[in-house]
C-alpha cells in the first residue's frame, strides 16, 4: 500500500517536474553503450513500411496485462494489429501517468496518425502489427529484454516486411 | 526503450524514437531520437490534438529519412501546450 502511494506520488512529480527525470537520469544507472548500431536509410519513407513500437504499456484488453507486482518490471512484449479498434486496446503501466492516452491511446501509439499519412501516400504503408512492451525494466529483466524479448520483436518486425519503425516511450 | 530501439537496428531496420529524457537517451545511445520537452506519458503531445501528433509523426519520420549521424538527437524545441500546430 504505501509503496502504491509512494509510486503514485513519484508519478505526479516526475510528470510535473522534468528536471527531476535529468537528476534521476544523471544518478541512476544504464546500460551505457559506446557503439551505436545503425541500418542505412536505404529508401524514402513515403515508400516504405513502417511500424510502430511503444513502451508504454500498451495492449490488447483480450491479453493478459503486464506484470505490476514485480519491482524489476516485466521484460515481455504484446502484439496488436495496426487496424485494430482503439477502444480494444488498455495500458498495464503503474509507472507514469496515462489519462491522457487512456482518452486517446494516440498521445502513445499514433497508430490513426500513421494510417492517415499512409493514405495520404506520405508512408508507404502501415506494417501489420504494432509492439508494446511495460517500459519499467530493471535488474534480472534487463537480460531477458536485451537477449530474448528484443531481438524477438525485431525478427517479428523484420517477419511483418518493416523497412522503417517508429518508437514511443512512456 | 532506447535499448530496444537498438535491438531493432541491430537487425537491419532503420528506427528513430521520441525521448523525453534526453540526459537518459544520451547514455543508452540509440541511432536516432526527436528530443521534445514534454511531461512522461504524451510523448506524441495531447489528447485528441491532432494537428500536434501529426507534426510529431512526421517530424520524426523526417529526421529518419535526413539524419546521418549515429546517436544523433534532433529537437525542435516545441513548448508544451504554448507551440501553436497549424
Amino acid at each position: 500500500m504505501l509503496r502504491e502511494v509512494g509510486n503514485a506520488v513519484a508519478v505526479q512529480l516526475f510528470k510535473r517536474l522534468p528536471w527531476l527525470a535529468e537528476h534521476w537520469a544523471r544518478h541512476h544507472r544504464f546500460v551505457e553503450a559506446t557503439a551505436v548500431p545503425w541500418a542505412r536509410v536505404t529508401k524514402p519513407v513515403k515508400e516504405s513500411v513502417t511500424a510502430l513500437v511503444t513502451t508504454a504499456g500498451v495492449h490488447l484488453d483480450s491479453d493478459p496485462p503486464f506484470d505490476m507486482s514485480d519491482p524489476e518490471g516485466d521484460p515481455s512484449f504484446r502484439e496488436m494489429p495496426s487496424d485494430v479498434d482503439p477502444r480494444r486496446l488498455t495500458i498495464t503501466h503503474n509507472y507514469y501517468d496515462h489519462a491522457a492516452a487512456d482518452r486517446d491511446i494516440n498521445v502513445v501509439l499514433p497508430l490513426g496518425r500513421l494510417r492517415e499519412l499512409a493514405d495520404e501516400g506520405q508512408v508507404g504503408a502501415v506494417a501489420p502489427h504494432a509492439y508494446s512492451f511495460m517500459g519499467h525494466i530493471d535488474g534480472r529483466h534487463l537480460r531477458t529484454l536485451l537477449e530474448e524479448t528484443a531481438p524477438a520483436v525485431a525478427d517479428r518486425l523484420r517477419a511483418d516486411g518493416a523497412e522503417a519503425v517508429f518508437l514511443t516511450p512512456a | 526503450m532506447g535499448l530496444i530501439q537498438r535491438a531493432v537496428e541491430s537487425a537491419g531496420i532503420p528506427t528513430i524514437g521520441i525521448t523525453l529524457q534526453k540526459e537518459v537517451t544520451r547514455r543508452v545511445k540509440p541511432p536516432r531520437a526527436l528530443y521534445l520537452r514534454y511531461p512522461f506519458g504524451h510523448p506524441m503531445g495531447e489528447a485528441f490534438a491532432v494537428r500536434q501528433q501529426r507534426a510529431i509523426l512526421l517530424a520524426a519520420l523526417r529526421a529518419l529519412e535526413t539524419l546521418t549521424e549515429p546517436g544523433a538527437i534532433v529537437a525542435p524545441g516545441w513548448a508544451w501546450r504554448r507551440h501553436r500546430f497549424d
